[in-house]
């Protein structure tokens, strides 16, 4: 019997993982953080409140941001997973969101910035949202960072919006 | 070589932090790793009549359900931990003392087989009255928590200057209030989460904690090992504040693995870590007396800390605390007393500004009340009372680089104080307030530290300075370069191992910068000095001067003669040379009569202050804070991007406490133990205008001063003064919440309404 195997009724998920395919089969109260740090590996993506509001286990879900401590597995077959290893391009090549971040050094205990590059990549990818600090911080309120580094994430952004639009380099794995 | 302190040299592992590849011990697997979970009491006192193991045991993929018997049945082991005080007990023994209480183990293959089996765990109480409130507790005839303290007290701290009692009689004005700040959380992001492993007799730990150190010995106590016969790895840490300061699921784990032989690991959830640590709820009343001129000449204190159901560092965070309430104010006769008093609540201890932002709350708004009462500017009158070069503190040291009117200078400017706020719409008002704080840094500790020349030329740093998103790995990285001369890119530094990176006291208190970093400096000195004795003797450089630069060995006035650090190794046939550093302090308040503290109690004084600018919907009682400003005292700045980060992630962090921040509790139980009844500051708590100083010595060897926490304490007292400044409103419980502010506003009014009326007649 492997970690996750037991005697819980099992369900297939198949999903895209950072492009590539995931075919896995999981238990159906299996959540998809579980599924992704288990069964995938991913570190990026990390429990903490456990009940979808603070934001360190945000994936990006067809492109737009989702808690995957309240996702379960089973929910995502068919679509699109990205976490920041998959934002990053080959070989770890950072994304524009990412490479902001280092710039700004917005990050102390870093246990939350994956998730949040996430967020702001989503921001900045949203059609209906404006391109503009405002906005993108709107969206970052469900991502919670306790060592209060917001300012220099703020800085981050604000990089980012005064930046031409970057979805053509920035969103290849995410749309 | 440029001066590598003063630079932002940044986290070599920047990149990774930032992908999400850079190791927590929460991503930490062993192989045969199997999983363990908790069971806690639902009740916040109580007997434990019977543990019935047979339901959970049948569970699928369970190993083993351990429980205080099995714990005590074990002579090796000593079953409760705590320094000073070793109170509490691995798993509860006969009884459980707060709701959280860890009860038994459950063992299980995976952690949701573990979690399956926990409430198969049939626990039978007897249940015991309880007591959450200190000031309650500490009355006669309340619940006893511990049989051998039938008074609930943890410890009582006692601190005499002068004559309060004469010159409080004779003074103009006596100011006399009493505050409140509740219960509170640290909320780090990564939970605690430990694994434990067991080979020939001695356990290895993987921990998310800030004193490697204090575990190693903590679990060495606790299992009955010789010294060194545990051994604790820390990784980055995902955050602390105090939380994971000392020994907490490490003994836990421990025993899960010796009991079932297999390494095991335990992963706290959201609601068992605010189960686990907290901060002390505190109540503090405050007499002052103050001369016509506003002049102070007496301060009376009493501080009840409620230290929870077990005293973790309770002990000497009370008398942490009596040699700070006085605040940095020259006053002549003082009486300051602290308790820690038990209750049936989770345990506390230092919360990111420990002990301190509950006195600097009191003392720091009472200021500007009788600022008011005299009519003069609160920014005057804390400056014709402030502790100046030479004052005398109430310990009866002498104070040195004392940096309280530059501070004074910098709020003004940052906030614009002597302008009038902006004006607010209609129904809104606008205020500023400061605050400022006095701090000691843990003293008597111990840093040791260890500089490893390699082959390569690699500088390699042996220290167990815990790195927790403070910046402490390219900090002591940019020490170490500067002290040794070379490039930081040289200088190698990982993560604290107790069998390889030698003692240090604890990674808190803001003194990493300052004695960790003292140790790397006089490891390096150490090193250094191995190398000139290595090039006189194969050099035949006898009696000259030499000097080191970028690596290399250069007698004084020959500046043709380089000799590399490496060539020397070589030469001498050697893979390493090592230079060893120790900076310890061997005396304060632990080392003294606890009822009558006298005489140094600190290394240094940590100096932080802060500005606010608020506005109050005079409607609904909320609060925006529409500007923060923290400033601190470094010394010298090693890096002004991490520092502006310390100062900043204060004011951020210091909102919550501040504003909504505020653990619950009901019929003894926490009743808001997740991050949706318990909300911390995001983003869009972020004041506008966010901005940070820190001042520095213009001597180029002055002290570094830790940064970490020095201008918490003053944001809540700040933000208070503001609401004050614009409403006349004066809350003495915190947090500012808008029920509270409204009700202020209210009774403030009433009050003026009463004066004007009495004016009338």
């Amino acid at each position: 019997m492997t970690q996750l195997e037991e005697e819980t009724p099992q369900l297939e998920a198949a999903f895209t993982l950072n492009g590539d395919a995931q075919v896995t089969s999981v238990r159906v109260d299996e959540t998809l953080l579980e599924a992704l740090r288990e069964r995938a590996g991913i570190t990026s993506v990390r429990g903490t409140c456990g009940i979808g509001v603070c934001g360190t286990c945000t994936v990006l879900l067809d492109g737009r941001p989702v808690s995957s401590c309240i996702t379960l597995a089973a929910q995502v077959n068919g679509r699109q997973v990205t976490t920041a290893e998959g934002l990053a391009g080959a070989d770890n090549q950072l994304s524009p969101v990412q490479e902001a971040f280092v710039r700004r050094g917005a990050y102390q205990c870093s246990f939350c910035i994956p998730a949040m590059t996430l967020a702001v990549h989503a921001a900045l990818n949203d059609p209906e949202a404006g391109r503009d600090v405002g906005t993108v911080r709107e969206y970052l309120a469900g991502n919670l960072c306790r060592c209060g580094t917001y300012p220099q994430i703020l800085q981050a952004v604000t990089d980012l919006v005064s930046s031409a639009p970057d979805h053509d380099k920035d969103g290849e794995n995410t749309r | 070589m440029p001066d590598t302190v003063g630079t932002d040299f940044r986290h070599r592992d920047a990149e990774r932090r930032v992908l999400g590849t850079l190791e927590f011990v929460l991503d930490h697997k062993v192989e045969g790793m199997v999983h363990a979970k908790a069971v806690r009491s639902p009740l916040p006192h109580a007997r434990v009549v019977a543990v019935h193991t047979e339901d959970a045991l049948a569970m699928p993929g369970v190993i083993a359900v351990l429980t205080g018997q099995d714990l005590t049945a074990n002579p090796d082991i000593d079953p409760c931990f705590g320094k000073p005080r070793a109170d509490q007990p691995v798993l509860a023994i006969d009884k459980v003392r707060y709701a959280g209480d860890p009860v038994a183990i459950v063992v299980a293959e995976t952690e949701h087989q573990a979690w399956e089996a926990l409430p198969y765990v049939d626990v039978e109480y007897d249940e015991l009255p309880y007591v959450v409130d200190a000031v309650q507790a500490a009355r006669p005839g309340a619940p006893v928590v511990h049989d051998d303290r039938p008074d609930n007290n943890v410890a009582t701290w006692r601190l005499r200057h002068g004559d309060c009692d004469s010159a409080m009689a004779k003074a103009d004005r006596v100011y006399s209030d009493t505050y409140y700040s509740p219960p509170a959380s640290h909320v780090p992001m990564e939970p605690m989460v430990c694994v434990a492993q067991w080979s020939e007799g001695q356990l290895e730990v993987w921990t998310s904690a800030q004193a490697p150190h204090a575990v190693r010995q903590g679990l060495e106590k606790v299992f009955g090992l010789p010294a060194g016969h545990a051994r604790v790895h820390t990784l980055n840490v995902g955050g602390g504040y105090g939380a994971k300061g000392q020994v907490k699921i490490e003994p836990m784990v421990g025993f899960a693995s010796l009991a079932v032989g297999r390494p095991v690991r335990m992963e706290l959830s959201r609601d068992e870590v605010f189960q686990t640590i907290g901060k002390h709820a505190t109540t503090v009343e405050l007499t002052t007396g103050v001369m016509n001129d506003g002049t102070f000449v007496a301060r009376r204190m009493h501080v009840n800390y409620n230290a929870g159901a077990y005293a973790v560092t309770s002990v000497v965070g009370a008398g942490q605390g009596l040699t700070r309430a006085n605040g940095p104010y020259a006053i002549p006769n003082v009486a300051i007393d602290t308790v820690a008093t038990y209750t049936n609540t989770v345990p506390c201890g230092p919360f990111r500004g420990a002990m301190t932002s509950q006195l600097a709350f009191a003392y720091e708004s009472q200021i500007d009340d009788i600022a008011r009462d005299l009519q003069m500017d609160p920014l005057a009158l804390r400056r014709k009372n402030l502790l100046r070069e030479t004052d005398v503190y109430p310990t009866g040291e002498t104070l040195h680089d004392l940096h309280y009117d530059e501070l004074l200078d910098d709020l003004a400017a940052a906030i614009d104080w002597t302008a009038p706020p902006a004006p607010a719409e209609p129904g809104r008002a606008r205020g500023k307030g400061l605050g400022i704080i006095i701090k000691n840094t843990l003293t008597p500790s111990r840093s040791e530290a260890v500089v490893r020349l390699e082959a390569d030329g690699t500088l390699r740093i042996f220290s167990s300075s815990v790195e927790m998103g403070q910046g402490a790995n390219p900090t002591l990285a940019q020490i170490a370069a500067d002290r040794l001369g070379v490039p930081v890119d040289r200088v190698a530094l990982g993560f604290p191992d107790t069998a390889v990176t030698p003692f240090d006291t604890t990674t808190s208190s803001s003194r990493t910068t300052f004695s960790m970093g003292a140790a790397i400096s006089s490891a390096a000195e150490d090193l250094q000095a191995r190398l000139t004795a290595l090039a006189d003797e194969l050099h035949g450089l006898g009696g000259m001067q030499l000097n080191h630069d970028d690596g290399q060995v250069t007698p004084a006035g020959r500046p043709e003669v380089r000799i590399a650090w490496t060539d020397l190794l070589e030469k001498a046939g050697l893979t390493e040379l090592e230079g060893h550093g120790v900076f310890q302090t061997d005396y304060g308040i632990t080392l003294m009569d606890p009822l009558d503290v006298k005489g140094p109690v600190s290394v240094h004084w940590h100096q932080g202050a802060a500005a606010a600018e608020v506005e109050v919907d005079l409607e609904t009682g909320k609060v925006d804070v529409l500007r923060m400003h923290a400033s601190c005292y470094a010394g010298r700045v090693v890096s002004p991007l991490r520092v502006e980060q310390q100062n900043q992630g204060c004011a951020v962090f210091g909102l919550g406490p501040t504003l909504f921040e505020e653990l619950h509790y009901q019929d003894g139980t926490l009743s808001n133990p997740n991050l949706s009844d318990y909300m911390i500051p995001s983003i869009v708590d972020v004041p506008a205008t966010i901005t940070s100083t820190a001042l520095e010595s213009d001597d180029p060897q002055a002290e570094l001063h830790g940064v970490g926490e020095m201008a918490l304490p003053a944001v809540s007292p700040a933000v208070s003064n503001a609401i004050f400044a614009a409403t006349g409103a004066r809350i003495t419980t915190l947090p500012l919440t808008p029920e509270r502010v409204l009700q202020a506003i209210e009774e403030a009014s009433t009050a003026r309404g009463r004066t004007e009326l009495g004016a009338q007649r």
